[in-house]
């Protein structure tokens, strides 16, 4: 799956002539590589760095030396690096022009994917060398990267794999007097050893009075405590993500009928969960549920951000799950659905797991028990 | 990525720090004649809003508002379900739910009279906050970081010399043991002693021998070396395989130079 996505290259390619976009440029930083890894699935250490698809000839720029190595395999056109971005675009811009002239074209127009990321320097830049300013391709990118190829779905099952494997060993080291930020560096030492990437983990601890998740801190955990945590580990480029509540001691009543509740919101939008479907209902399945129980309010921004939400070479894809997006499920998206909120049972509680969309509905991709986890 | 132990330990970095920060700011306002300072952030380029506030977004996008004559406002794209975290955390009392940035820099503005702000290295705004801000009424005017913090202070100084000495402590145990082992069981073990060290963020790279890379599963020869980055509180320090040390002042901060 490293090296140049050739499904994705073909796509991209058909995008292209769509759109009649002479160039498509694929921009990723080192917090959003996923532009760029789309296609060129390399994990460049950065900070920048750009792909350049224009007459069948894919052409790179990075911006640390240590990249060339890594990258200039992965593409057919020329491989370049520069330390100034800005000036490094500028010139990739001159070659494109040039190559576009050797075509008996004069103008060039330009799309990137990623373009409301990148810095407005490196934008102004490209206006400056093309003469025009460029055009954003980032919705059509990410419509295409919405649905994932076997090979992509092969990643993300190996994610999800050891996105189980990672919150069984948070489940093993957790114990009352360890810090949060203690726990978090086990499971990431876990993760790495096993091959993530790069891991996005939030965590909270504690009773009725925790409202959200957030980086580890220095409280340490105590009996009765209500621990949440969403793994998301990367393997290959993506991520696939796993959310659990973990109480240590017996779970008092209220934390268990606040499981049950979640429990039900989690298999409504299960059920839901297929192609033809909007998005939207998958959202207002769990809200309902909620809502039957008389925790209505609980569903909105002000506790809880979203009930799910994409997953792919980011943690965080297009479409969220939210009853006011609404977007058409389709086969091979995967997507995570998780009623995380706040209720006043147990205050903030999370459950959820990574699903494939299959021909008739859904299947999940982790294999960690459903339970409420206890210790 | 942002996932270890956002902190503040004032015997660390004193209040003092950002007092002495915010009153350089202010006097370049006062030069430029600008009535506020807006200073971008989000989990990747953070280290500007943590310069002036110890603030670190761990998700999602925020801009620090630092008035002339008043305390720095945070506008945070981030839940208020969290600001209490944050206010524990920075030396902020005043944040806004700010889902849309760039209104809420409008709404501020017009609320305090103000027809201009500064805006630090405008042109590393994300491209599409730049049109936003620029397509309101408010002139915004470009203020370079280097005007306001041209060298590194005594505070970064030391924090960074902190993050050094545990960066070397730690390879010094680490390196001994490591051949043989495969990188990704390697990079585990640093990212466990680091993490509990309290690092906030790490890089690793892995020459075995060549050029430094992320791990593939190899087998680490004799011969290898490890390139880190590591963030602890707010300050990168990078270690080159040669062991040459960097302090990593940029805002974009895990540059390994």
């Amino acid at each position: 799956m490293l090296g140049l996505n050739q499904h994705r290259l073909d796509q991209l390619t058909e995008l292209m002539t769509e759109h009649r976009w002479d160039v498509l440029l694929l921009y990723g930083h080192a917090w959003r590589k996923d532009f760029f890894r789309c296609l060129v699935n390399v994990n460049f250490s950065g900070p920048y760095a750009a792909a350049a698809l224009c007459s069948g000839v894919t052409y790179a720029l990075v911006s640390h030396p240590w990249d060339v190595d890594l990258v200039a395999p992965a593409v057919n056109g020329d491989t370049t690096c520069a330390r100034d971005f800005a000036a490094g675009l500028r010139e990739l811009a001159e070659v494109l022009k040039l190559a576009h002239e050797q075509v008996g074209r004069d103008y060039v127009s330009v799309a990137v994917a990623g373009l409301e990321l990148m810095e407005a320097r490196f934008l102004h830049a490209l206006r400056d060398a093309l003469g025009a300013t460029p055009v954003s391709a980032t919705a059509q990118v990410e419509e295409l990267r919405s649905v994932k190829s076997p090979d992509e779905i092969a990643c993300l099952k190996r994610a999800a794999h050891l996105a189980d494997l990672g919150y069984q060993r948070f489940a093993e080291v957790i114990e009352p007097g360890m810090a949060e930020f203690e726990l978090v560096a086990e499971v990431e030492s876990f993760l790495k050893s096993n091959g993530a990437e790069d891991n996005f983990m939030l965590i909270a601890s504690g009773g009725t009075e925790v409202t959200g998740m957030k980086p580890p801190t220095e409280r340490r955990f105590q009996i009765g405590d209500s621990v949440t945590t969403e793994l998301t580990p990367q393997i290959d480029g993506y991520y696939a993500q796993i959310c659990r509540t973990l109480v240590l001691g017996e779970p008092n009543p209220q934390q268990r009928e606040a499981f049950s509740i979640f429990s039900e919101a989690r298999q409504a939008a299960e059920d839901l969960l297929k192609p033809g479907v909007d998005i939207a209902d998958v959202a207002r399945v769990q809200n309902d549920v909620f809502r039957k129980f008389g925790y209505g309010e609980y569903t909105g921004s002000k506790y809880t951000r979203v009930r799910g939400h994409n997953l792919g070479l980011h943690p965080d894809e297009s479409p969220y799950v939210l009853e006011d997006v609404h977007y058409t499920v389709k086969k091979d998206m995967v997507v995570i659905a998780h009623p995380n909120t706040y209720l006043p049972l147990s205050g903030y509680m999370v459950y959820g797991d990574t699903l494939l969309v299959t021909e008739n509905g859904c299947t999940g991709l982790n294999r960690a028990e459903r339970k409420l986890f206890q210790k | 990525m942002k996932r270890g132990l956002i902190t503040w330990h004032k015997d660390e970095l004193p209040p003092q720090a950002f007092d002495t920060r915010l009153a350089a700011a202010r006097r370049v306002l006062s030069e430029r004649d600008l009535p506020a300072l807006v200073v971008y952030s989000d989990v990747w380029r953070s280290n500007q809003g943590r310069y002036f506030s110890n603030f670190m977004p761990y998700w999602n996008r925020a801009l620090l508002v630092i008035p002339s004559e008043d305390k720095p406002v945070l506008l945070c794209s981030l839940s208020p379900r969290v600001y209490p975290w944050i206010k524990s955390v920075t030396i902020l009392e005043e944040i806004k739910p700010s889902p849309n940035l760039a209104q809420r820099v409008f709404e501020m503005a017009t609320e305090k009279g103000w027809t201009k702000i500064g805006v630090l290295d405008e042109g590393s705004l994300p491209y599409d906050l730049y049109s936003q801000l620029h397509a309101g009424d408010l002139e915004v005017l470009d203020v370079p970081a280097s005007r306001i913090r041209p060298c590194a202070d005594e505070w970064e100084l030391a924090m960074c010399a902190r993050a050094e000495k545990l960066a070397r402590e730690i390879l010094a145990e680490e390196m001994p043991q490591a051949p043989g082992l495969i990188d990704h069981e390697f990079v585990g073990r640093l990212e466990r002693k680091f993490r509990r060290a309290g690092a906030e963020d790490l890089i690793l790279l892995i020459a075995n021998p060549g050029t430094p890379a992320p791990p593939t599963g190899a087998i680490l020869r004799q011969d290898f070396a490890v390139a880190v980055a590591l963030e602890y509180r707010g300050h990168w320090v990078s270690i080159a395989p040669d062991g040459t040390a960097h302090n990593c002042l940029s805002p974009a901060g895990a540059e390994f130079l």
